[in-house]
């Protein structure tokens, strides 16, 4: 299931690259099992989810997708800023195709959903989150990029990160708290100038609901065999 | 009780499955898995960021603010609500998926005997945190979201703004790039 | 067959990478670079780098959060 191998833990080098004897074992301390701990986690969490359940499963439920999507973000090293900044920092670009895949089963399942409530004539779930488009998203979009990338993490990133016993990111929290509260205090002129004046714009307005996720998907597949193209470009470049 | 774990760990299983990272695809998958059941759960997708101003106004309720008047938590369509704010912390369900990711990662990490406290090495990290921080969270608030609320879940419902949001993302983080070669590293 | 150790404890997420990728440059083919990593990020994107690019690669758990990356340049 993994495409990184590991040496045994405890073991020696093992592998095939020989190396001199002098920087292996002085380097090697007793390691703590943290599987105890772990299961203490483990336990804190599903107590969370009972107690939650009792007063408000919707909180409960909250409750256990927040840890899911903090432990499938942190066993695949999943990260956002790593899809957007690699491509031009390094060369990669298997992460920004990751998110490629993402954006487009998420949107296929969401395309369901909404057009079955459309269909029904019942209200569309989530609506809320298409929002207008003006200069506001354009700087709002170009801020949290550099915000990501010189902090080391994007929102989820970064409270992956807090969990993951990161002094920076756990610093980076508490300012973008702080920077939060602070967009929150200047919506109001943003609003007033530039939101009030753009326009939320939904696809199926525009290309009804199978053209809309048509041309989304062939968006997304564009832009994927552009990062594979990238990559290849990049690591031809590197060897000459 | 201890060599039961040291078995554990050395198990083929375990070190598959629990300990060995995942691909990034089968993240992109349960990802969407999830983002999926989110909205067919709660009627909205995943967002991190507005809770994040809402913790700040708690605070700054700590500290005698008062947010009232701000347009931003008005309620009517506004992102924030003062409903929201006076049910308090504990009622609100932003605040339990966010400490969830937190607690998830914690776990992922345990589990995987791999947690060590990284400490803050140079002031120039201080500086890259307090600096980042502070444009995401304000860009986040301006572009009503952030990587998962304006980019992720914007463009998997269907709204042009997640696409000129990513845009800029992709913009942001070149020039963003540029900056942590020349004076982050 | 030089080998050659970069430290990249405590450093911030794209940076292992980074200088891996610049002081490659300056080793001999069959040389050995070490890189000793605590970031998670890093533990997956500098082998995938390093295989990507032809060079044979090999993980170390030294303790609890933290690696050595062992990079063979090949070419």
């Amino acid at each position: 299931m993994s495409d990184t191998p590991t040496a045994a833990p405890g073991g020696g080098t093992g592998g095939s690259i020989r190396r001199s004897l002098r920087s292996t074992p002085s380097k090697r301390r007793k390691k703590k099992n943290q599987i105890p701990m772990g299961l203490a986690v483990l336990a804190f969490i599903v107590i969370g989810i009972v107690l939650l359940a009792g007063g408000s499963p919707l909180l409960a439920f909250f409750w256990l997708t927040g840890n899911v999507f903090g432990f499938v973000l942190q066993k695949t090293r999943f990260c956002f800023t790593a899809a957007m900044r690699d491509p031009y920092l390094t060369g990669g670009t298997s992460l920004a195709k990751a998110v490629l895949v993402a954006l487009a089963v998420t949107s296929i399942g969401f395309v369901a959903i909404k057009y079955g409530a459309h269909a029904q004539g019942l209200p569309i779930p989530g609506q809320s989150f298409v929002v207008p488009v003006s200069l506001a998203t354009v700087a709002g979009g170009t801020m949290f990029g550099i915000g990501m990338v010189i902090s080391g993490g994007c929102a989820s990133g970064t409270l992956m990160r807090v969990g993951e016993g990161f002094g920076m990111q756990m610093l980076s929290l508490f300012f973008f708290v702080v920077g939060s509260f602070w967009g929150a205090r200047d919506f109001g002129w943003w609003t007033l100038h530039f939101i009030a004046r753009g326009k939320a714009i939904f696809l199926p307005d525009i290309f009804g609901w199978l053209g809309a996720i048509v041309v989304q998907l062939a968006v997304i597949a564009c832009l994927w065999i552009a990062a594979d193209k990238w990559a290849k470009h990049k690591s031809a470049a590197e060897h000459q | 009780m201890s060599n039961l774990f040291d078995r554990v760990k050395k198990h083929p299983y375990y070190v598959a499955y629990l300990k060995d990272a995942w691909p990034y695809i089968t993240g992109a998958v349960l990802l969407s898995v999830f983002q999926i059941v989110t909205l067919a759960v709660t009627g909205n997708p995943w967002g991190v960021s507005a809770v994040f101003a809402n913790w700040g106004a708690w605070l700054f309720k700590l500290a005698g603010g008062v947010v009232d008047k701000w347009y931003y938590f008005a309620g009517e369509g506004t992102p924030g609500s003062i409903a929201l704010l006076e049910r308090g912390v504990l009622q609100d369900p932003g605040t339990w998926r966010n400490v969830g990711i937190i607690v998830g990662a914690l776990f992922a990490t345990l589990i995987a005997s791999g947690f060590k406290f990284k400490k803050i090495k140079s002031w120039r990290q201080v500086a890259a945190a307090v600096l980042g921080g502070l444009l995401m969270g304000y860009g986040a608030r301006i572009g009503f979201g952030c990587n998962i609320g304006a980019f992720y879940s914007g463009i998997a419902s269907l709204s042009l703004s997640g696409w000129v949001f990513g845009a800029f993302l992709f913009v942001g983080a070149v020039i963003g790039s540029k900056l942590l070669v020349k004076y982050f590293m | 067959m030089a080998e050659v150790e970069l430290d990249c404890m405590g450093e911030a997420c794209p940076i292992p990478l980074v200088k891996a990728q610049k002081k490659i440059e300056e080793l001999a083919v069959d040389d050995i670079l070490i890189v000793h990593i605590d970031h998670s990020c890093a533990m997956k994107n500098l082998p995938e780098w390093a295989r990507e690019a032809g060079h044979n690669v090999e993980i170390e758990e030294i303790d609890d959060g933290e690696w050595d990356v062992i990079i063979e340049k090949v070419k």
